[in-house]
């Protein structure tokens, strides 16, 4: 026994590491192996018998792995742009112009003490910000970001949408009313009322458009606006569009109808007692939303993944690498080499007070970004899907910078007037918008 | 200084003035007894030939052997103040009328009087203080406060060093109250 | 050991709050009323609710504590608790020297403190009958028209900020930046600056504040216009401040409402023109009023009498003698026995001291008059019967300042 513990304490910390990780690999792996001889063939019927099944979960884990990125992204974003608009600097601290700022924040909100407070309604209170979370990323399993990158291509695509992004008012509900606090009920409430008044216009506002595709699927939906940018559903449809996007706007819970959260008069609505990584959730779901109705917004009306105009030409750049024999390795390794040293020369040669090796760094530096120029290049003409995601990207980010720059210029409506907004004007409007396209498709057949 | 504007109230309010119309600088200064303050505020307010629409402050004042309440009005008509004093209220149950009647928004000037002073405005709905805590117990501005003294009434009292319990060694009644002279 | 100890009955002297023996949570009993308007006000009809705003709350500007009585979204009824901020000012004057008072209410207003300092200062100079010189007049009113333009400037951003638009703050802050450096550059201080004396100001104009000031009031008037096109011509801005919280010129009277405010009911009352002080009677400037009555209105009467401020800094610059800037008095000030009532139009209203004066070299009895503190009684009327958020809205457009509310 003391031998043991002699040897454990002489080992070195990767040491410790090895002596534990060893033997579970070992162990584990071949168990594995042993399993798969035993079961492999059942282990395999099941999934292919079962596809839809694991396609679904393998699908809703890499949303959900994908919405964290993203959320970092977005919340740099509205720093950096609110920022510039205010005339501030916004953050410059972490990372290159402070692009890491969001995630230090996201670690941060970790780290902070995870506080229930005595006397909230426990189980509801654990269960809101998971709600609200999974409401939000599971809608991002219908977004057609490309025809090859879909995650799950419903038929009745936008009708799952809706359904279950409506669901996330039911988190915020929760939180709202498990808080025991005025502020967070008022949130909560206005929450609701909030997102119940724009579902009608929101649903009712994209009904012009399945009459015009005849079909609920976003791919499809998709594939009816390829063509030149005249084809999208904002030239075909624009009072729905107008309607759609003020009914995100609403639905996402952003500037000027910010409501739910208005620090003014609430404080932080349905999110006042939450503090740690469950406020995280809330404050995460909020910008995971932005860039869904964002793409959802780019699907439906923008056009999707089509280029605004059809490429007329689709070059070949063709290099069957196997003719290279030799030459191939070669290549791989001289090429940084040679094309460095060429890059670098110039600035050798002309700047004079730069040393040496700064001047190798900046040549290596641009033909870095020179060959991966070169390699997306290719890659835009030569994957289909790429290109696709490329476009899909562009819009959806466009549309996220307008939600940022309404943000950072709008005040807030009252709950009166967001509320007569919605009744009085958007539903009349999305339902004369349902009856313009139904006649206009009655007589053009 | 307004010359017509004292010999218009010299007139008008003969009967009841207790000294003479004062005027110094931009101020024109009148006392009247506790029982003509509201029929002067009325008067002052309501005739056209005053037209007093304006309370610009109310405030009171101790002078160490009885209390005031003074107004400060203002007028269209002219470029002074009018300064309304009410003097010869008791200390010990300081009481006074309210203007609350014409003034609403003399409400909480005349609850800042009553945190202060302790004087008690009749007609006034709100009467309650405004700065100090609900159980507080002594009226600060009073030139015969103390905070020490005040605070081991206090429910805090004793706890804080600030609020210990003690008074200044000399102190008595009639050391410690500062008396105007000539106010 | 038992768990009664671990927790006492009071959790701490201060807080009046009890404890639910057997539960582990706090509630607070209602007060028992002291006043048949707060039975009124604590008696709940059915659905109705108390909100709590304040003392820490995003937007009470400073620490103001409004009791809100709310059916849904409706305001039944309000009741501001003040006294969080109260520093007992007017005690500490009483037992200070005339030039300690001074610097006492400076830090009032804190966002204007120059027009607290010209109030007492004008009723010690009417306490000791002395005459300003004329460069420190105008040096005077150079300083507090430019700090008035600072305090409508921040009123802007914040105004645009309690209805939930997060740029104009830092838009309009930029003006205040420039002004505050200004102001520290000639009195050393960026807040609080204890400027004016007892018969003239702490020294001459300087340099570095000439240069400053000139380089600011060539382009003042073309940045304060591109910064109000962010909020005049809001859709949702003027949607939101349009017919809320309108207060008529009666009512106006009869609540003692003073300065912007009151202009913006249709009363063109303004000290500088009708009760004249310092030099203001030979410049040049406008009373702008409006009648509408409403935030809009008291808003825009702000802007417009940003603009005003800079036309009287314009002649100011262009008519200033030369001569001391402090006129010959004792250092030990000990006025005659009197009574003076010293007035300035400040940002928000009438800013009056009135001082007793028994002959001793303190104040007898230094009354601060503050028109945020009577303007804040407004917010209950004006809410009434409007939604929660209003009363953030109608709260910013009466513009109080808490710490001259709460003293």
């Amino acid at each position: 026994m003391s031998g043991l513990t002699t040897t454990w304490a002489r080992l070195t910390p990767a040491g410790r590491a090895l002596a534990v990780l060893l033997p579970i690999v070992v162990i584990g792996g071949a168990g594995t192996t042993a399993l798969l001889v035993a079961f492999g063939g059942a282990i395999g019927a099941t999934i292919g018998a079962n596809i839809p099944i694991v396609r679904f979960l393998a699908a809703s884990v890499i949303t959900f792995l994908i919405t964290v990125p993203t959320a970092f992204l977005l919340i740099y974003m509205e720093m950096k742009i609110i920022a510039l608009m205010n005339l501030r600097i916004g953050p410059d601290r972490v990372g290159p112009f402070g692009a890491v700022m969001s995630v230090v924040h996201g670690l941060k909100v970790l780290m902070k003490e995870d506080y229930t407070p005595p006397s909230v309604d426990v189980p509801v209170f654990t269960l809101a910000p998971v709600v609200v979370y999974t409401a939000s990323f599971m809608t991002l399993l219908v977004i057609p970001f490309a025809p090859a990158l879909t995650s799950m291509n419903l038929e009745l695509g936008l009708l799952y949408f809706f359904a279950v992004g409506g669901f996330g008012v039911v988190g915020l509900m929760m939180a709202g009313w498990s808080s025991f606090n005025k502020y967070s009920l008022l949130g909560g409430i206005r929450a609701a009322a909030q997102a119940i008044s724009y579902e009608i216009p929101l649903t009712l506002s994209v009904v012009g458009i399945v009459i015009l595709t005849g079909s609920l699927s976003l791919t499809a939906i998709v594939a009816a606006q390829s063509g030149s940018f005249l084809d999208w559903f904002i030239f075909r449809q624009p009072l729905a569009a107008i309607i759609f996007f003020i009914a995100i706007t609403a639905e996402s819970n952003r500037t000027p109808f910010d409501n739910t959260e208005a620090d003014q008069e609430i404080v932080a609505g349905f999110a006042t007692e939450y503090s740690g990584m469950r406020f995280g959730f809330f404050f995460f779901a909020e910008y995971v939303n932005v860039f869904i109705v964002s793409a959802l917004f780019s699907a439906v009306f923008l056009g999707g993944s089509h280029a605004p105009i059809n490429l007329p030409f689709h070059p070949e750049i063709n290099v069957d690498l196997g003719t290279l024999g030799i030459g191939l390795p070669l290549l791989a390794g001289l090429a940084p080499v040679v094309g460095t040293i060429l890059c670098a020369a110039p600035i050798w040669l002309f700047a004079p007070r730069v040393r040496t090796w700064q001047a190798l760094l900046g040549g290596f530096l641009i033909f870095g970004g020179l060959s991966t120029a070169a390699i997306g290049v290719w890659a835009v003409a030569m994957l289909p899907p790429v290109a696709d995601l490329l476009f899909f990207l562009l819009k959806t980010f466009t549309l996220v910078f307008i939600f940022v720059w309404m943000r950072g210029t709008l005040p807030r409506a009252r709950i009166d007037q967001l509320m007569g907004f919605a009744w009085k004007w958007l539903l009349p409007a999305s339902l004369l918008n349902i009856f313009a396209t139904a006649i206009a498709v009655l007589i053009t057949g | 200084m307004d010359r017509a504007l004292a010999r218009d109230l010299q007139e008008r309010f003969s009967d009841r003035l207790l000294v003479p119309v004062r005027q110094r600088h931009d101020e024109t200064e009148i006392r009247v007894s506790l029982a003509n303050a509201v029929d002067t505020l009325r008067a002052l307010h309501d005739e056209p030939a005053f037209g007093f629409e304006m309370l610009i402050d109310l405030c009171g004042v101790d002078t160490g052997d009885e209390m005031q309440v003074v107004y400060h009005l203002a007028a269209a008509r002219s470029a002074d103040w009018l300064r309304l004093i009410v003097p010869g209220i008791d200390r010990a149950a300081p009481r006074a009328p309210s203007a609350t009647f014409m003034w609403p928004g003399a409400e909480w000037m005349e609850r800042e009087a009553y945190d202060m002073f302790g004087i008690i405005f009749e007609g006034n709905r709100d009467l309650r203080r405004i700065y100090m805590p609900d159980d507080y117990q002594s009226h600060p501005l009073r030139k015969d406060f103390y905070l020490a003294d005040d605070a081991s009434r206090s429910p805090a009292a004793g706890v804080r060093n600030m609020e210990r319990a003690g008074t200044p060694r000399d102190a008595t009644a009639a050391t410690a109250v500062r008396r105007a002279k000539g106010a | 050991m038992t768990t009664e100890t671990t927790r006492p009955t009071r959790p701490s002297l201060d807080d009046p709050r009890v404890a639910i023996p057997g539960s582990s949570s706090w509630y607070e009993p209602a007060p028992t009323p002291q006043t048949e308007r707060q039975a009124e006000f604590l008696n709940l009809r059915d659905g109705e609710m108390f909100i709590n705003m304040g003392p820490q709350h995003p937007s009470t500007h400073g620490v103001l504590r409004i009791i809100v009585k709310v059916n849904g979204e409706q305001v039944i009824d309000l009741d501001p608790v003040l006294g969080y901020l109260h520093r007992g000012v007017e005690k500490l004057c009483e037992n200070a020297d005339y030039h300690q008072a001074i610097c006492y209410t400076d830090p009032l207003e804190y966002v204007s403190s120059l027009f607290c300092e010209a109030a007492p200062v004008a009723a010690f100079e009417k306490l000791m009958d002395v005459e300003v010189p004329r460069r420190a007049q105008y040096i005077r009113v150079l300083t507090m028209e430019l700090n008035r333009i600072a305090s409508h400037t921040l009123f802007q951003g914040w105004m645009a900020l309690d209805l939930g638009g997060l740029t104009p703050i830092l838009w309009s802050f930029i003006e205040r930046d420039e002004i505050v450096d200004m102001l520290a550059a000639l009195t050393g201080q960026k807040l609080l600056y204890n400027y004016y004396r007892i018969g003239g100001v702490n020294g001459d104009l300087n340099h570095e504040f000439m240069s400053r000031l000139g380089a600011w009031m060539s382009r003042a008037a073309k940045h304060i216009d591109s910064n109000l096109g962010l909020m005049n011509e809001n859709e949702l801005f003027v949607r939101r401040t349009r017919d809320l919280g309108t207060l008529d010129a009666a009512t106006a009277l009869r609540m003692g409402v003073t300065g912007p405010n009151l202009r913006a009911s249709g009363v063109p009352f303004d000290l500088r023109r009708d009760r004249p002080y310092l030099v203001y009677p030979e410049l040049e400037f406008d009373v702008p009023t409006r009648t509408e009555g409403d935030a809009l209105a008291r808003y825009l009467v702000r802007i417009e009498e940003i603009k005003q401020s800079i036309r009287i800094i314009d002649q100011v610059l262009h008519e200033m003698p030369d001569g001391p800037v402090m006129a010959k008095l004792p250092r030990l000030i000990r006025p005659r026995p009197g009574r003076a009532f010293g007035a300035v139009e400040g940002p928000r209203g009438v800013y009056g001291v009135y001082a007793i004066s028994d002959g001793t070299d303190q104040p007898f009895r230094m009354r601060i008059h503050d028109p945020s503190f009577v303007h804040l009684q407004l917010v209950g009327p004006l809410t009434r019967g409007n939604l929660i958020a209003d009363t953030m809205a109608v709260m910013a457009s009466l513009d109080p300042v808490m710490g001259g509310v709460d003293k």
